[in-house]
């Protein structure tokens, strides 16, 4: 029974990581690349470690288990947000099919140098070609 | 806080004297533990921590059924060859105001697959997020769900 | 090794490491072509995250607990480095 639980967690597990490997070659834009990326990743991980405290059992290796499964998840939207916040404010361009910036149109961002181009096609997303 | 102390006292004292110290057995042990907190509740006093406990619980499951659901939906576009996505960078106006709250949400915002919290306005009043399913391109409808499925319950389980 | 010797436990396992192992080469990919620094950084986090999970699955194949404490220092320096990263991404622009 164990072992059926460990190979099914191992393999979901395994799953996600290889989603969140296609994902981060095939998503068009950085924002998107880190949604499909990083999150998928984390949930893969957090499937084998608990496939890893099912197959041990024992109170030391689930514990040990159980504190890395959190900080993995307390650590990823955390690592996330920051590479966001860092790229979108050097202007790392959004994707074409952008439908909206409401940030754009309410703050003037802090990476002046990225120059007018990139600021005039910021207000207008949807015309702009990546 | 005193009465989860008290509940993990219950618990230990179960596995010792069940002489069985794993962690299901402690599972059973900190289950058994609350209901005996909470019939003893009139003798002992009342506490809030009898209404919270279900509370977090009943979070801890819708949370985990959203990540899993939103998972498979950008599992569904990363796997097919058309992108069915609608991105955007919406803003959200935030009802949380301590650290803790705003802190919190943003996480949960950031751990679900298809939200993408970016930043916090200067006086800490809106959440830029960056959304990839904006259905039919409802900015709006977007900023509700937020706003009533994710902040309404992280409020209501802090305050 | 004989095929008909693996058990169920043990398929799943190299299972999961040739998935784990095909993920990380993706991001390796992604790593080396990302056109942009933030890119490359989204990258590395990510192949942090698969290394712990690569170990988690070895760990269960070699059985062998104490791998996990190898887990638990790849997945902070993988946190700390990403931290840094973003910093120097934002620091960079603004020196310009």
């Amino acid at each position: 029974m164990n072992d059926v639980v460990t190979a099914v967690l191992i393999v979901v597990g395994g799953a996600f990581m290889l989603l969140a490997g296609v994902g981060i070659v095939r998503m068009p834009d950085l924002f998107m690349r880190m949604q499909a990326a990083t999150k998928a990743a984390t949930l893969g991980a957090g499937c084998m470690l608990m496939a890893v405290a099912v197959h041990f059992g024992e109170l030391t290796v689930v514990t040990r288990a159980l504190l890395v499964t959190a900080f993995v998840f307390l650590t990823a939207p955390v690592a996330a947000h920051m590479i966001a916040r860092a790229a979108y404010s050097v202007g790392t361009p959004l994707w074409k099919g952008t439908i909206a910036d409401e940030f754009r149109c309410e703050n003037d961002r802090v990476g002046q140098s990225a120059g007018e181009t990139s600021t005039a096609q910021r207000a207008n997303p949807a015309a702009r070609e990546k | 806080m005193r009465m989860f102390l008290w509940n993990l006292l219950l618990a230990l004292a179960w596995t010792v004297s069940t002489g069985q110290f794993t962690v299901a057995n402690l599972l059973v042990g900190l289950v058994l533990g609350y209901f005996i907190l909470l019939f003893a509740g009139r003798a002992i006093g009342y506490s809030s921590y009898f209404s919270k406990v279900p509370q977090v619980v009943a979070f801890a499951l819708f949370y985990f059924g959203q990540l899993i659901l939103a998972n498979l939906r950008v599992a569904y576009d990363v796997v097919t060859p058309t992108h069915y996505m609608q991105p955007g960078v919406i803003a959200i106006p935030l009802d949380a105001h301590t650290d803790a709250e705003i802190t919190l949400l943003a996480n949960l915002i950031t751990l679900t697959p298809g939200t993408l919290a970016l930043d916090l306005s200067a006086d800490r009043s809106v959440l830029y997020v960056h959304a990839m399913y904006i259905n039919n391109c409802d900015v709006e409808e977007a900023r509700r769900q937020i706003k009533e499925g994710l902040e309404r319950r992280v409020l209501e389980l802090l305050r | 090794m004989n095929l008909d010797d693996i058990t169920l436990l043990e398929g799943a396992v190299m299972l999961g490491l040739v998935m784990t192992g095909l993920a990380m080469f993706l991001a390796f990919f992604r790593l080396v072509r990302g056109p942009s620094l933030p890119d490359r950084v989204v990258a590395l986090d990510l192949i942090g995250i698969i290394a712990v999970g690569v170990i988690a699955a070895y760990d269960i194949l070699t059985e062998q607990p104490v791998l996990l404490d190898a887990a638990t220092v790849v997945a902070l320096v993988a946190f700390l480095g990403t931290v840094a990263f973003a910093r120097y991404v934002e620091r960079r622009q603004q020196d310009e």
